[in-house]
């Protein structure tokens, strides 16, 4: 065989030689790819208030783009009143700054084509700015005015709060939505901001008062890290950020996010919703970022479910089996708790089952047996090639270094990382995946229609009843204002 | 006081600065034609090192298709993953069998449900004639004779994995291990894009993967898949609260062409392509002069030339004619209204037929949409915040290769109803077409219109999604062109268009209402 095919080789070179294909892939040869990772400190700067500014110039566009990173969000919401940061992020942006109106704001922005975004996540809040280099000065005039003196106008609070009020009506209507609600729960605990929900009521009741003590909380030099990209000269700008933050009042940085308290009970959930298709998730609380398992563990989650079409559940519950669209496991990761690691994917309601029988057998064959050579390659050249696309561009790079700088990360993390990366091994993989992902400390949620989905599929290959015992647990829906259980039928 | 002297300078900054900004906007593109008729467009830039965004388009899309393979052009997408004789395979003749048998039994089998499941289907003794839970005996046998071949073929037989001649998904582990990241593809009404993102290093891999897959695609899984495609249709529309009816009221928009159906296709229709209407597809559409290819990025435009003269041009051009898109829309002579209950907040969505992508009165129309949008637009002044009786309240044009549309979007606020809305959206419609914008008001909206088209060039991706369109569409000259067309637009223009579309006659009405099952005590006893 072999001196036949250097024949037909040879042959094909001398007849067109532009023409010569490699026969597979692995033969083109690639010329190497010097990376170095950019280092945050070539990019810090602090100004003389105090505020650490990381700072890159980029001449491509004629725009510049700033983004304030405040400690806090949710995290710092009243137990009474969940979603105040994030309506108060909102406010900043819509009600009004200095002495304009919300209106005479919007319009302002709007004419020069600046773009101003403020929103608050769980634990960092974020406010941004995009404008083009020649109104930079008016624009950031405005942006700093808006941060420092919302006018938090009582109109525009009424519009904030009844769209908030539609979209809680909302609430039942999508099953994804109530799957993500009330996993949050399961994992957190109802009242952990990570699960905790505004109710029509606690929406009624924000009042200026309680948004103007927030933003004091959040909203200043003392709590927050910038990052500025774009077309600008580097000192100049530094110098218009310190006259734009001069006698801005700084105050104490905002606290740590509290600790959930509430702990996963393994069970098999449903909660009842009328549909061709059954949403699934099942999982159990995971890891923090630091974890000194975080980067086998992130290998591992890339061969079982994050690896796209490369991963054993889309192969198995897709690509074999048909039997879903979306299916993949994901490794959340917090600083100051453990997050999740999760599966998710959704089947026609006689193969729900089935596919979670199948999720559910990969996870355990991945406990018992190593890897194989081929996907622990794969999965590491894949973090190791696509590493260089965390710092794909400046804003990202810099947003990458507020970041990490704000959650304390190891300086060296990412000049480290791809040698830690190739120096995992299966027997890391086979360690970690039978510390934390034991399936008998797995809740199993199903958002579904209950009758169609419990019996299986008509070959008889799987029925709810396989797991737990057969013993589910049946939750209630919830009123979508008040978010009182419903009683089930 | 201060506030009117800011302002006035302001103004001054912005107008000079967009008459800089419309005429400096070009992207270079170096494009140039293989003599097989595939064209590329290429972009280099350093702005995002290291990386390479590369893509092609088929200008093919639901519009090229008819009853019967509704759905064809996006189950292709899904095909076009699924490998060749080299991707995807290590024994492609054993590989070529299990194919040409599956081959035989389903097209037994779709024998039997076009006739007889059909037949009984239309004396009513079953409701679905491609549901496996009404077979017939014989039905029945070559179903599990199709899925015994199936599972042979991938190793997971009786006779355990010996049997496998599928290397499963090597298309997406090949560039997943080479650091490609974001491979995705997306199909639409006019054209289907495949695309990902390499490191710099790896452009020839990416020359090599998608040339392989354009001259050798085998189709394989071609039975298996739909199962996939029947789940995707499950959850972007079945299962979603609206998606059904959002499915009934554009086939209810459109009456006579090719918009009409979804491009997902029609449940029937993607249980029934064959084999022979998938290559007719495929040697018609995916022909190297109905393809152009797209690289933005940090690359040597001169070694990718080579490149790509090297490995696309083995493509066939084929011999097939590219059927025309004939059938026009027809004129809407009265009034359309669908009434939809379900699970969904009240809405509503109003829709004009207007012009297809180019045409002069596309630009006007946009503009408008514009006029009505954003915070400081017609319709969040008036509808959410004057009268507070929308929740969210929206424009859109959007013009396709042959034919447009215009709508509104509105959802209730509080107590108020969808008609509510209905008849607020007429009164501002009333007002563009009787009165003049103000030149600040089209100012305010070209500025914005000039920067988001400024934006959106920022990233490769998005740059290459934008000349994918463009160059489908109409051009890709439109990308540097377009911005003057848009600048030029005047009010009188806006006044005209205005009055010529939106006309009762030609407007279709969805109104959305919650049903009452869902409302909670507490709203009901209101």
């Amino acid at each position: 065989m072999r001196p036949l095919a250097g024949v037909i080789a040879v042959s094909l070179l001398c007849f067109s030689q532009v023409f010569a294909i490699p026969p597979r892939p692995e033969a083109i040869e690639f010329q190497p790819l010097e990376y170095t990772p950019p280092r945050a400190a070539d990019f810090r700067r602090m100004l003389s208030d105090g505020t650490i500014v990381y700072v890159a110039e980029s001449h491509e566009f004629p725009l510049v783009n700033v983004s304030i990173t405040f400690k806090g969000g949710g995290s710092l919401d009243p137990a009474a009143t969940p979603g105040l940061a994030s309506v108060m992020a909102r406010m900043v942006r819509e009600g009004g700054a200095g002495d304009m109106s919300p209106a005479m704001f919007d319009e302002t922005l709007d004419f020069l084509a600046t773009e101003m975004s403020v929103s608050a996540g769980n634990t960092f809040t974020t406010a941004r700015m995009n404008s083009l280099s020649g109104n930079l000065d008016e624009s950031l005039q405005l942006f700093v005015t808006m941060l420092r003196k919302p006018a938090f106008e009582k109109q525009r609070l009424e519009v904030v709060k009844a769209r908030l009020l539609e979209s809680l009506k909302q609430r039942n209507d999508n099953a994804s939505s109530i799957l993500a609600r009330e996993w949050k729960a399961m994992l957190y605990g109802r009242n952990h901001f990570e699960a905790s929900q505004p109710t029509a009521s606690s929406v009624e009741a924000i009042s200026r008062e309680q948004l103007e003590a927030i933003h004091r909380q959040i909203i200043h030099p003392g709590n927050m890290i910038v990052a500025v990209s774009g077309d600008f000269a580097v000192e100049e700008m530094l110098e218009k950020l310190t006259e734009a933050f001069q006698g801005w009042e700084r105050g104490a940085v905002a606290p740590d996010p509290k600790m959930p308290e509430a702990v996963l009970v393994p069970g098999l959930y449903h909660v009842q919703k009328e549909i061709p298709q059954g949403k699934v998730v099942l999982g159990k609380r995971g890891i923090v970022r630091d974890d000194p398992d975080a980067i086998p563990l992130l290998l591992l989650n890339e061969i079982l479910g994050a690896g796209g079409f490369t991963s054993r559940l889309m192969q198995k519950v897709r690509s074999n089996e048909g039997l879903a669209y979306s299916v993949r496991s994901i490794l959340s990761q917090r600083i100051n708790y453990p997050g999740a690691f999760q599966a998710t994917f959704e089947s026609k309601n006689p193969t729900v089952a089935l596919a979670t029988k199948i999720v559910l057998g990969e996870i355990a064959l991945i406990r018992q047996q190593p890897v194989t050579d081929e996907e622990i390659e794969v999965a590491k050249q894949g973090l190791i090639e696509t590493f260089p696309r965390q710092f794909e561009s400046k804003p990202t790079t810099l947003q990458v270094f507020v970041n990490d700088e704000w959650t304390n990360r190891p300086k060296d993390y990412w000049q480290t990382f791809r040698e830690k990366v190739r120096s995992v091994t299966k027997d890391d993989l086979l360690r970690v995946a039978k510390k934390h992902l034991d399936p008998s400390q797995m809740a199993i949620l199903v958002v579904g229609d209950w009758e169609a989905i419990a019996s299986g599929d008509l070959e008889g290959r799987a029925t709810m009843k396989e797991f737990f015992g057969g013993e589910v647990k049946h939750l209630p829906l919830r009123d979508p204002l008040t978010l009182e259980p419903l009683p089930l039928d | 006081m201060r506030l009117q002297v800011f302002f006035r300078l302001v103004v001054l900054v912005v107008i000079f600065g967009f008459a800089d900004m419309v005429s400096a906007q070009k992207v270079s593109v170096e494009e140039f034609t293989l003599p097989n008729g595939m064209q590329f467009l290429l972009v280099p830039r350093t702005d995002q090192p290291n990386v390479v965004s590369a893509g092609w388009v088929a200008r093919v899309g639901s519009v090229n298709e008819r009853p019967g393979i509704t759905g064809i052009s996006h189950f292709f997408e899904h095909m076009m993953f699924k490998g060749t004789n080299t991707i995807g395979t290590r024994n492609p003749d054993k590989d070529r069998t299990f194919r040409v048998e599956q081959k035989k039994v389903r097209d037994q089998m779709n024998q039997l449900v076009l006739s007889e499941q059909y037949e009984r289907y239309r004396n009513g003794e079953i409701d679905d004639p491609w549901d496996s839970v009404n077979d017939t005996p014989r039905l029945k046998s070559l179903r599990t004779k199709l899925d015994t071949l199936i599972r042979a073929q991938q190793g997971r037989g009786k006779a355990g994995p010996a049997t496998a001649t599928i290397v499963k998904d090597e298309f997406d582990q090949v560039y997943t291990k080479a650091g490609g990241s974001g491979m995705n593809a997306f199909t639409s009404y006019d054209l289907t894009c495949y695309f990902i993102t390499v490191p710099s290093n790896k452009l020839e891999l990416w020359a090599w993967m998608e040339s392989d897959r354009l001259n050798d695609s085998v189709f394989r899984e071609f039975y298996s898949e739909r199962d996939v495609v029947h789940e995707e249709r499950r959850l972007r529309t079945d299962s979603t609260p609206t998606g059904r009816f959002q499915e009934q009221f554009n086939s209810m928009f459109w009456a006579s062409c090719g918009y009409a159906w979804p491009v997902i296709g029609w449940p029937s229709d993607l249980n029934s392509y064959t084999f022979e209407q998938a290559q007719v597809y495929w040697n018609t559409y995916y022909r190297p002069g109905n393809l152009f290819g797209v690289v933005v990025g940090d690359f040597d435009p001169k070694q990718a030339k080579r490149y790509i003269k090297q490995y696309f041009s083995r493509l066939d051009p084929g011999s097939n004619k590219l059927p025309p898109v004939v059938t026009l829309e027809v004129e809407q002579l009265a009034e359309q209204r669908m009434n939809a209950i379900g699970d969904f907040p009240p809405t509503i969505e109003i829709r004009y037929h207007t012009v297809p992508a180019g045409h002069v009165d596309s630009y006007p129309l946009d503009m408008l949409a514009e006029v009505l949008n954003e915070r400081t637009g017609r319709l969040y002044t008036t509808m959410v915040e004057g009268r507070g009786i929308a929740a969210t309240a929206s424009a859109s044009s959007d013009t396709r290769k042959y034919a447009g549309l215009f709508s509104f979007d509105g959802m209730t606020r509080g107590d108020a109803v969808p008609e509510q809305l209905e008849q607020a959206w007429y009164e501002e419609l009333a007002k563009l077409q009787t009165e003049d914008l103000s030149e600040r008001e089209l100012r305010k909206v070209k500025n914005r219109v000039a920067a988001s088209n400024y934006r959106r060039l920022e990233n490769n991706m998005s740059l290459l999604i934008q000349l994918a369109f463009s160059e489908a569409l109409l051009d890709w000259e439109e990308i540097n062109e377009g911005p003057a067309k848009y600048e030029a637009v005047t009010a009188d223009d806006i006044k005209r268009v205005a009055n010529k579309y939106f006309k009762e006659t030609n407007r279709s009405v969805a109104i959305y209402r919650r049903s009452m099952e869902q409302v909670t005590a507490k709203e009901a006893g209101k």
